[in-house]
């Protein structure tokens, strides 16, 4: 059930009415100078939860092409944001997005070192500062709307729906297209799978993704040590008890103080 | 002496201590129990426009915007002030026809014709013009520069609007003072050029009927175009989108440059010297109706002037201001239009006839041809009817005309405004050649705009999105102008006109005309895979 979105690299033409539907809905600044949303200088920033990218490439027919790619939180399925998260500020909702609660949040700043896609920002310029990052638009997911990024596409680059069923569907759209698109499906099992997938007829790594990452989920390295913790903890404490039980015991008896019976002696 | 103290303390070590933890404890447990509510995550204060707030993910009918590339030299997009309202893209893709006819994904290119529709149809502004206010204010204030300006026919019926004035009000005097009010040295009309184009296209029209019926095409340079039907190349937006979408009709496109660019290279050569100015002091400045007309002033091949005297970084026209920036600049100086005394244009390019001023309308630049055509095949002025051609009059989207010229034959026309309809006549054309069919028009007149000029992408927008009772008052005073206001209406009357020939060009179509007022296209078609529907 839960929710996922599958982006089609090939049909956006950079027209930046995500990142505007996404400014309009979370009410961020601009600030086209120094933080641009579209173009080969956009970044993820504080005020920027989502940008459109440019590239320069090579398309298919080996002519020079324009690609853009939108960019933002890509809501894993395990995130390493939310286990690094000693609050549980950032938490994975059932439905889908990974959301950040500010209430929470001790500005430890683990989330932004835990990130495989270094995706988290910070608001620097604020004098009380709170993490930052697409929040897939929970609130509309909640009651069943679509995220607002995705409802103004143009050219519907976007679709929204069941994370499992949209993992199928971007199979089959290579399968239909082989000549275009890669044959990868970019967050299908990069750490563990993330909720939003994308499909390209360029590497990703040449569109700003981050390849280079364990096909595993993050959070499942340390579990391994993790969740054996408590077993661990409790089992020690009753070897030591039991021990310092022991010892006690033979101590005592050992200085012959006391009989077996433990009664004082007469 | 007392060691020992007489007063018992009150709170022992103990006790202190004691106090203290209970204290950290509670205070601990209070802020611990805050993690149960984890309180309200960020974002989602926010507003989107009523249509995409629906249940589902259902594709929502208007939505999007239309991509602009940021180096685009005409419009740009201040993201503050978009609402997301889709008007844009409505624009461009059910009106101009331009947005969706292309294959994704896209290749190097932003497909823009520059047209400017989208700023006409923005509610907000966000989508506006590029500002050259201050560049051109720059070189006002040189005194060593000799600024001249031309004004564009469909600026004098419309630019009175921003100061109040109703819809159409003609304020051609009281522009022309206004212009020599914020310091332009020389304020010349693109009437004047527009009779020059008609003298050249009508030459032209005729040498490719003679050609298409078995004489010889005439024009001594370059390539000799013979294709029909002739295309009307004035409208840079359109020329744009026919090297984009129809380059294989290329060859029917007018090689004649538009107004705007033959006052150019005229200023930068002809004027130049008959004034004895050097040409590297004149900077050309143009108020268009027409956001299109900055791309044009840049295109590569627009400084025929300066190539053909040795300096080929010299501009035809340098900069070009829309009709909204000029009432800003008017605005920013303090002066009330509506207040001038109306004052005429300077001589050698301020004469302008009513063939010239009809350019504004769609239709005009058709039957201002069609009125100098008559007279360059028959020697003799045409008769009054085609001083009223009511057949390519009017806000339809294609008109066609038919008329009958003594000694000629029949001349089949046809007029397109808005680019959506130009696709009509064009795959109809596409299909003729293609089929081998003999053409089927003589000489084809397109606007990208719908309406033509009078409801450019440079227009003050009186109505938003644009109406057709705005164009209707706009065309009422155009044709009002030439049927009552000016004293001349036919182009090859034109006596500044007869000068230029007289004294520097030779004649039309000559080895002068064609360096300094003749072009060449370029085909485009490589920047996309263009598709026939959207």
């Amino acid at each position: 059930m839960s929710k996922g979105v599958l982006v089609d690299m090939t049909k956006c033409f950079g027209c930046g009415a995500c990142t505007v539907a996404c400014k309009l809905w979370n009410e961020k600044k601009y600030d086209e100078v120094n933080k641009p949303t579209l173009g080969d200088k956009a970044q993820l920033v504080d005020i920027n939860w989502t940008v459109v990218s440019k590239h320069d490439v090579t398309d298919t027919s080996g002519q020079a092409a324009w690609r853009f790619a939108k960019k933002q939180c890509l809501h894993c399925v395990d995130p390493a944001c939310a286990s690094s998260c000693l609050v549980g500020a950032l938490r994975k909702t059932p439905e889908g997005p990974v959301v950040y609660h500010p209430d929470l949040c001790v500005g430890c700043r683990y989330c932004m070192v835990a990130c495989p896609f270094n995706i988290p920002k910070y608001e620097w310029d604020k004098s009380f500062p709170k993490v930052s990052k697409c929040q897939m638009c929970s609130s509309r997911v909640a009651v069943g709307e679509q995220p607002a990024c995705i409802a103004v596409c143009p050219n519907q680059v976007m679709t929204f729906g069941d994370r499992d069923q949209l993992v199928q569907e971007a199979h089959k759209r290579i399968e239909g297209n082989q000549q275009l698109y890669v044959n990868h499906v970019f967050g299908e099992t990069e750490v563990g799978g993330t909720a939003w997938l994308y499909l390209s007829d360029q590497p990703f790594n040449r569109l700003g993704f981050k390849t280079a990452v364990p096909q595993e989920s993050l959070p499942a390295f340390t579990w391994q040590i993790l969740s054996k913790l408590p077993m661990i903890l409790v089992g020690w404490t009753a070897i030591l008890s039991g021990l310092y039980f022991f010892n006690k015991r033979r101590n005592a008896i050992a200085e012959g103080k006391q009989d077996s019976t433990g009664g004082p002696q007469s | 002496m007392n060691t020992k103290s007489t007063i018992d303390p009150q709170c022992s070590r103990r006790f202190f201590l004691k106090g203290l933890g209970t204290a950290g404890m509670a205070g601990a447990l209070a802020t611990l129990s805050g993690c149960k509510d984890a309180g309200k995550p960020i974002g989602g204060e926010g507003w989107t426009p009523q249509q995409y707030n629906a249940p589902g993910s259902w594709p929502v009918q208007v939505r999007g915007r239309v991509p602009i590339d940021p180096n685009n030299p005409s419009i740009v997009r201040d993201d503050r002030k978009c609402i997301l309202c889709g008007q844009c893209a409505e624009a461009c893709e059910r009106v101009q026809s331009v947005e969706g006819f292309y294959e994704l994904p896209i290749k190097d290119d932003i497909t823009c014709v520059n047209c400017g529709q989208c700023a006409l149809w923005c509610p907000t502004g966000a989508i506006s013009e590029r500002d050259d206010i201050e560049k051109v204010l720059k070189v006002i204030s040189d005194t060593k520069l000799h600024v001249i300006v031309q004004t564009a026919p469909a600026t004098r019926i419309a630019i009175g609007e921003e100061f109040g004035m109703p819809a159409g009000s003609i304020v051609e005097g009281k522009m022309v003072a206004a212009l020599k009010q914020l310091g332009f040295d020389r304020v010349f009309d693109t009437n004047f050029s527009a009779d020059l184009t008609i003298m050249e296209e009508g030459t032209e029209l005729v040498s490719r009927i003679k050609a298409a019926g078995g004489g010889q095409a005439q024009g001594d340079h370059g390539h000799i175009p013979t294709a029909l039907p002739q295309f009307t190349s004035c409208s840079p937006g359109w020329v744009k989108f026919c090297e984009y979408f129809y380059p294989d009709l290329l060859e029917n496109m007018s090689t004649c440059k538009s107004p705007q660019q033959m006052l150019g290279s005229v200023a930068k050569s002809y004027y130049a010297k008959k004034k004895s100015i050097d040409p590297k002091q004149i900077v050309s400045v143009a108020i268009m109706p027409c956001t299109a007309k900055k791309y044009e002033a840049a295109r590569g091949e627009m400084n025929s002037a300066g190539a053909a005297a040795g300096t080929p970084e010299l501009r035809d026209v340098d900069f070009v201001l829309t009709t909204r920036e000029l009432a800003r600049m008017i605005k920013g100086k303090g002066i009330d239009l509506a207040k001038l005394e109306p004052q005429p244009y300077d001589s050698l390019m301020g004469e302008g006839t009513g063939a010239a001023v009809i350019f504004a309308a769609t239709g005009g630049v058709m039957e201002a041809a069609i009125r100098s055509g008559y007279f360059l095949l028959t020697g003799q002025n045409p008769p009054d009817a085609l001083l009223n051609l009511t057949a390519v009059r009017g806000l339809q989207g294609v008109k066609e005309a038919s008329l009958n010229v003594p000694g000629v034959g029949e001349l089949r026309v046809a007029v397109a405004s808005g680019l959506g309809n130009a696709r009509q006549l064009l795959d109809q054309i596409r299909a003729d050649k293609q089929a081998g069919r003999p053409p089927r028009y003589h000489f084809i007149e397109f606007m990208a705009c719908p309406g033509g000029c009078i409801s450019g992408g440079g227009q003050p927008k009186t109505s938003v999105p644009p109406s057709d009772w705005v164009r209707q008052e706009r065309m009422k005073s155009i044709y009002a102008i030439d049927a009552k206001l000016y004293k001349k209406r036919l182009s090859h009357e034109n006596k500044e006109v007869m000068d230029l020939y007289a004294d520097y060009l030779g004649k039309p179509n000559g080895e002068m005309a064609h360096k300094l007022l003749h072009t060449t296209y370029t085909d485009r078609s490589a920047h996309l895979t263009a598709k026939t529907k959207a």
